[in-house]
């Protein structure tokens, strides 16, 4: 196949659904309203075509050998020798899960046509939806950092919109805050990594490596272990892991299918997915692959053990989720490359349908009870049995605080910070007296 | 300790009162459906209502906006209106002038008839200053009045230029409105007790936002029934207890309120309280004074009502939990959440006033805050004002100070609450004039002709087995119909083959004193099918446990997750074939095993659970008696008689329990069904019967079925029992109900919106069956939303009369029963449940949000006992709106073939019944066993119905009247029934 032929099918993978968004925005920002019926179709159309696209692309470079498909959409300035471009990019690790996300918003707006059929917010979902494929599809295929930050924001707010979806009652709203609020404060990390590569290496392109493309590493060894910590960082928002993770269980507030797809399948995952475009980094500098594999494997415990004492399905799975994404990023700190895309692939199939199956565990639990025949099926208990009581007691007790995580957050971090911000308003206050005298104070002060 | 138990007892009956307040709704895995207000049945229904709204802060009767729509669509008429104000018994004389020839009655008439918007509070004042409201007349005066209005301003204002006199005949009625309005005194909200709701009040941060969210996981961790793997530790020992030893040990410095929780559980334990100590200690330190008491712990319990109801349930019902009994007390509940009220409040206080600020300081600071305010008069000023507009009065009588007074009185009296109740009426009454005129003129023109019938069916009288029966006479007219309640008098405790526990299979007021169960036919075909679902079973479980776990979690998803792609797409796009597949690979090629009733017993023994071990000969006779004497199918029975009891399954549907058999107490009836029949058709039995006087024909044979109401699938039992001679008819009524829920699954389907608007038959009845099995379907049926009528009397009667699967059908012939002594039996079963289902409805409807549960969207499984909305809220009780959208809300509508005067005998006004129809929490209606003529019940006994119109649509088949349609409909003559079944078997022909 042609080149052209095929970096048309890698920039139809992300215009596709990006001409949805506007397809609809447009027209809806002018008081148009549409039939559910078209909405979702047209919504489902043009992210299977976007998968196809994908997938074809995919076939075409393992079969034609080659490492990358790129896509030049041109410059945004140049400035003598320095040119600011934007590029797609389709290797082996972004085709496929841009062909696998695709695939699963096509098949969640199929679904999801019956589940919120006579909803208010039935076009709201659904532009949330769209909007939220065009943004994952542009932080997958994206061919430097910068575009990643593009999609990458887009993700964050239609999620946390979408965890606010009811939003007539404070809980999802506020919920969605939080989440909203985890995302931005790891933006930093993400936009600083942008910044710092671009002052060490002068852009952000991924540019070589095996399995896939990845990111250039600054040839000063504490540039790049910087951008690394930053990476990480950026990607432990997005991907719930301790101690950043509170938001998870508590995202579970919009519609059953958003929830499926946000924290079962695609956005949870996109934080290792950034984390494999680092691998370069990771590669040369054992310290931020064993922060990595730290913070993944603690993740993984925490979420394991947390998980275990929920009672409501939804928490229970976002847990489940938390775990498996946790052992992803730990795969990713030990080197592994091809283990966790896999890894990423199927543990994204398996929870998303279990969260649409949720509403069901009333008549599989019977039917279980039926089929097994005992009185009550229980996990076996082995792991408990063998802790000593006390502890179990204690154990017990930092699952259902939740590793008393949010306490931290609030007392300790935020606590902290804006004691901290107190102490600076005093001393603000004693400038402002001193330079314009008392008058400037009183006049400065809310009334 | 003598002085401790006095506060204790009362402490206990304390609680045993407030408790009646809470939700009664049990565990999800079976749905019964009650009235919500059933604490308060001892109330008439209009001052229930409110009442519940005062406390519970929900709404008592649809929006003014929704009735405003109905009027505007004709769903109420103005003749509606008037008949409601002429029947209202007023205090004062409702003819009594108010002013000019305008009477009490006039005035409220034309209340009702214009629903305008009161601003409120700034709106108001905004409305005043910036629009042109004392200029311009209100949009909502007519052409004629604005002309009256336009000469009065001529009359009175000559002097101005006419474009002012409107202007200043307006101003002067609004001034003295106005000036007249402050003496109305203004009726404050009384303060909540709560000290929650008083930090609020002063702009303190909100307590229950730390406190609810671990009080909601400490209870859904003590009730959990097998969603966590790990069970809280010590729960055997109660709530309480275990939260006390669970939260005593370290916790980090980062937690005050839990760090402060700690130092209160170790001063309860050191002091060993017991939990009515710990809520005297709480209430205390919260500093409630005892008169206060009741209302302080009302309130309290009423902050989460859907957990704290659970509790209670568990308490009420340890046999109805669904896995596991716990020693739950709503005492334990109480008392933990008033201790971390307690300390929350506490430390909340301290933060918000500073260290050792008291209760009494809280208390002094509320009462400062600002108490003037003049918006609630100036709210009635603008009321009357606008009344006085739309209104024909002459606006110049406004100057004198006591007309002024006694308009605003007038307007204050046709409050926002008596103008709902009053439009209720209004709204309740088309419908059963509509419906009644229906009823009577289908009588007038007598029964429809009908073959003697070669089949008897007996169905429950559940209103979606309405329409079944209908299309099964109308297609095959030799068939004759009778409804009794699903249970068919077969109370029960059930265990299937397969199930490890028994479930009772009767109505919720009985207790079951037999248990039934049944038994393989070979055992071997029975080990392979159990030894298959068990492995299959086991199979499922450790795929969704393990992949919540750590390790096993990692494999399974990394090595096998990919593969769950196929069942994803399946699910999402081709839901019937991904679930006849998944079946499929579940059965494995296993037929389920014959089985057999273990019905009969010959000793007295009863089990540990005080029950037979099924039943006895004799009560096998009373049992069949009973229902044949009931239904009056006493002679004449044919050869086959059919007994269809009903469920319904669907998937992702945590309501699914609420779709099955009402009167088999939220169960499926297929076994009652199956029961009676083997009852009926005992050999000893039969005997039995004959000796008191009710021969059945040695020739009738009596067949169990089961009908899903969702996919309108139909099961029958015991086919192999079958003689010879029954095989052709059998057969032939197989393919008659098959036929006829085909039907049935068409009708459905015009009330689904993404239901084809006119698909054939077989689109129908894969589009019903698509939904059953639906992951993506929050509406797999519409269960009993839009029930409206219960009609209890002869079949033959009603027969040929669309009723648009609204009515519960009730059989009973009077002609059998002059002392009314069956009837008697009949009303005080179905009566509550007819009502309790109606009512759940009723409620659910007019407030989705407060006695409904809202959206099914968000809604998320707990501890397998019932749903929460998304993350850690409150246990949501009542129905989801996904179920009753298309509901009307009307109190049930009975109709009672019998005599005004049999009916007053049988109204002990101390019976459930007797409360439900003097209360009014149903209407009901005696319907002459002689002719059409029909007697209402109102609040002085029975009065003769004047028919309001005498018309009454005739068409060939039910098809034909609902075609194109998706509203309500009225009632119809089929008289394709009457001709015999061309029509409708030309229909399905076609569709073929």
């Amino acid at each position: 196949m042609s080149d052209q032929i095929l970096a048309g099918l890698v920039a139809s993978a992300v215009a596709l659904p990006l001409l949805g968004f506007v397809m609809f925005a447009l027209p809806a920002w002018f008081g148009a309203r549409f039939g559910e019926r078209f909405v979702a179709g047209s919504v489902g159309l043009l992210f299977t075509c976007s998968s196809l696209a994908s997938g074809l692309a995919f076939l075409a470079l393992v079969f034609s050998g080659r490492s990358a498909i790129e896509v030049p959409l041109g410059e945004w300035f140049s400035v003598g020798s320095y040119g600011f471009h934007w590029t797609l990019i389709g290797d082996r690790l972004s085709l496929p899960f841009a062909w696998f996300a695709a695939m699963l918003v096509g098949l969640m707006a199929a679904f999801s046509r019956r589940y919120l059929h006579r909803e208010a917010g039935f076009f709201r979902f659904y532009l949330m939806l769209v909007l939220f494929g065009t943004g994952v599809e542009l932080v997958v295929l994206a061919g430097s950092l910068d575009l990643v930050f593009v999609g990458w924001e887009l993700v964050g707010i239609t999620s946390a919109l979408l965890i606010a979806f009811f939003h007539e009652r404070p809980k999802p709203v506020e919920h969605g805050l939080r989440a909203f609020i985890t995302y931005r404060l790891c933006d930093v990390g993400l936009l600083s990594a942008v910044v710092w590569l671009h002052h060490a290496v002068g852009h952000t392109d991924f540019v070589s490596g095996q399995p896939w493309l990845q990111l250039a590493v600054p040839s000063e060894g504490h540039h790049a272990v910087w951008v690394g910590f930053l990476l990480l960082f950026a990607s432990m928002g997005k991907s719930a892991q301790v101690p950043l993770g509170g938001w998870l269980p508590r995202a579970m507030e919009g519609p059953t299918p958003s929830s499926a797809i946000f924290y079962g399948a695609i956005a949870i995952h996109l934080g290792p997915y950034l984390l494999l475009r680092a691998g370069s980094i990771l590669d040369q500098f054992p310290a931020v692959a064993w922060t990595t594999f730290a913070i993944g494997s603690l993740t993984a415990l925490h979420g394991s053990i947390v998980g275990r004492v929920q009672t409501d399905i939804k928490s229970s799975l976002a847990y489940g989720s938390m775990t498996q994404v946790g052992l992803i990023v730990a795969e990713i700190g030990l080197g592994l490359r091809v283990v966790p895309l896999v890894h990423i692939i199927g543990h994204a199939a398996i929870r998303s349908l279990e969260i649409l199956r949720s509403p069901s565990l009333l008549h599989d639990h019977h039917y279980l009870e039926e089929a097994v025949g005992t009185r009550t099926v229980r996990t076996p208990r082995h792991s408990e049995g063998v802790i000593p009581r006390g502890l179990r007691s204690w154990l017990y007790r930092y699952a259902l605080e939740r590793g008393y995580q949010d306490g931290f957050l609030r007392e300790v971090v935020v606590g902290s910070f804006l004691r901290f911000a107190a102490v600076l308003g005093v001393i603000d206050s004693a400038l402002t007296g001193w330079i314009g005298g008392r008058d400037a104070v009183e006049e400065e002060r809310p009334r | 300790m003598e002085t401790s138990t006095q506060p204790q007892s009362d402490l206990a009956g304390l609680l045993e009162k407030l408790a009646h307040l809470l939700p009664e709704q049990g565990p999800l895995q079976t749905f019964v459906h009650h009235n919500t207000l059933h604490a308060l049945e001892h109330l008439p229904f209009a001052e229930a209502v409110v009442e519940a709204s005062r406390r519970f802060g929900t709404e008592p009767f649809q929006t003014e906006a929704a009735f405003g729509k109905h009027l505007e669509s004709g769903r109420i008429l103005p003749t509606d209106i008037d008949a409601v104000l002429a029947v209202e018994p007023e205090g004062r004389s409702a003819g009594e002038s108010i002013l000019g020839g305008l009477t009490v009655r006039h005035f409220r008439a034309n209340r009702l008839r214009h629903l305008f918007e009161v601003p409120r509070g700034a709106a108001l004042g905004w409305h005043i200053a910036e629009s042109e409201m004392l200029e311009r007349r209100h949009p909502m005066v007519d052409a004629s009045r604005r002309r009256m209005l336009t000469s009065q301003a001529d009359r009175y204002h000559a002097a101005l230029p006419v474009g002012q006199r409107v202007p200043r005949l307006l101003r002067e009625a609004w001034e003295s409105l106005v000036s007249s309005a402050r003496e109305f005194a203004v009726v404050r909200a009384p303060r909540s007790v709560r000290r929650r709701d008083q930090l609020v009040a002063l702009g303190a941060r909100d307590v229950d936002q730390r406190v609810q969210p671990l009080l909601i996981r400490l209870t859904a961790s003590f009730l959990d029934q097998g969603v966590a793997a790990w069970t809280m530790p010590e729960r055997e020992m109660g709530l309480l207890v275990a939260v006390r030893n669970l939260y005593t040990g370290s916790v980090p410095r980062s937690e005050p309120l839990l760090r402060a929780m700690r130092l209160e559980f170790r001063r309860q334990l050191e002091a060993g309280e017991s939990a009515e100590e710990t809520i005297e200690a709480a209430l205390d330190a919260l500093g409630i004074k005892r008169d206060e008491h009741e209302s302080y712990l009302g309130a309290t319990l009423l902050a989460l009502p859907g957990w704290a109801g659970m509790v209670r349930q568990f308490e009420l019902r340890p046999d109805r939990a669904p896995v596991e009994a716990l020693p739950a007390r709503l005492m334990d509940f109480l008392a933990l959440q008033l201790t971390l009220d307690g300390v929350a409040a506490g430390l909340e206080l301290e933060r918000f006033r500073g260290p050792g600020a008291t209760w009494a300081d809280l208390e002094q600071a509320l009462d400062s805050l600002g108490t003037d305010d003049h918006g609630p008069s100036l709210e009635l000023a603008y009321e009357a004002f606008v009344m006085a507009q739309v209104a024909p009065v002459d606006l110049a009588v406004f100057s004198r100070p006591e007309v002024v007074h006694r308009w605003l009185e007038e307007t204050l009296a046709c409050s926002e609450l008596e103008r709902r109740r009053l439009l209720h009426e209004a709204y309740e009454r088309r419908l059963r004039v509509t419906f009644l005129d229906g009823f009577a003129a289908h009588c007038r023109r007598g029964a429809v002709v009908a073959p003697k019938p070669r089949f008897q069916a007996l169905f429950c009288i559940d209103e979606r087995e309405c329409s079944t029966r209908r299309h099964l006479e109308e297609g095959h007219p030799e068939v004759e119909t009778f409804g009794y309640a699903g249970f068919y008098g077969v109370a029960m405790a059930w265990q299937a083959i397969g199930e490890h526990r028994p479930r009772p299979l009767c109505p919720v007021n009985l207790t079951p004193e037999h248990f039934v169960t049944e038994r393989a036919l070979s055992s071997s075909e029975s080990v392979a099918w159990d030894d298959l679902r068990r492995r299959r079973g086991l199979a499922v479980h450790a795929l969704t446990e393990g992949s919540r776990s750590l390790a096993a979690g990692g494999l399974l998803t990394a090595a096998m997750g990919p593969l769950s792609v196929v069942p994803m797409i399946g699910r999402c796009l081709f839901p019937r074939l991904t679930e006849r597949l998944s079946h499929r690979w579940v059965q494995g090629g296993a037929v389920p095993p014959k089985t057999r009733l273990v019905l009969e017993r010959e000793g007295h023994e009863r089990d540990s659970e005080g029950r037979y071990r099924g039943y006895s000969v004799p009560e096998m006779v009373d049992v069949v008696e009973q229902v044949l004497e009931t239904i009056g199918l006493v002679r004449d029975l044919c050869e086959l008689v059919v007994v269809v009891g009903h469920g319904s399954s669907s998937l992702n549907n945590p309501h699914e329990a609420a779709h099955d058999c009402g009167a088999t107490g939220g169960g499926r009836g297929g076994p009652n069904a199956r029961a009676f029949a083997a009852m009926a058709n005992h050999s000893g039995v039969r005997v039995g019967l004959r000796e008191r006087g009710l021969a059945i024909p040695d020739s009738t044979w009596f067949l169990g079925a089961y009908h899903n109401t969702c996919d309108d699938e139909t099961v029958y039992y015991d086919l192999d029992l079958l003689p010879e001679a029954h095989l052709a008819s059998a057969e032939e009524f197989r393919t008659a109900l098959g036929e006829a829920c085909q039907l049935e699954a068409h009708e459905r389907c015009r009330r689904f919106e993404s239901a084809p608007r006119n698909g054939d038959i077989a689109a129908a009845m894969r589009h019903v069956q698509g939904r059953s099995v639906d992951l993506g379907q929050p509406r797999p049926e519409y269960g009993h939303a839009t029930n409206a009528y219960a009609v209890v009397g002869r079949r033959s009667r009603t027969r040929g009369l669309f009723m648009d699967r609204r009515a519960f059908l009730c059989s009973y012939d009077p002609t059998t029963d002059p002392s009314g002594a069956i009837l008697g039996g009949l009303l005080a079963a179905v009566g509550p449940v007819g009502a309790g289902i109606n009512l759940e409805y009723y409620f659910s409807f007019v407030d989705p949000v407060g006695y409904g549960c809202g959206t099914k969207l968000p809604h998320n499984i707990t501890g397998l006992i019932g749903v929460m909305d998304g993350h850690a809220s409150d246990l949501r009780t009542g129905l989801p709106w996904q179920m009753v959208e298309i509901h009307e809300p009307v109190r049930l509508l009975m109709v009672v073939e019998a005599l005004p005067a049999t009916l007053e005998g049988l109204l002990d006004p101390e019976s459930p019944v007797g409360r439900l129809v003097v209360n009014r929490w149903v209407q009901l209606v005696a319907w002459d066993p002689d002719s059409e003529r029909l007697w209402e019940y109102g609040g002085n006994g029975f009065t003769e119905y004047a028919e309001e119109s005498l018309v009454l649509p005739e068409v060939d088949s039910s098809a034909e009247f609902y075609r194109n349609e998706r509203g309500h409909l009225p009632c119809a003559r089929i008289t394709g029934a009457e001709l015999g079944s061309e029509s409708q078997t030309a229909q399905l022909e076609e569709a073929r």
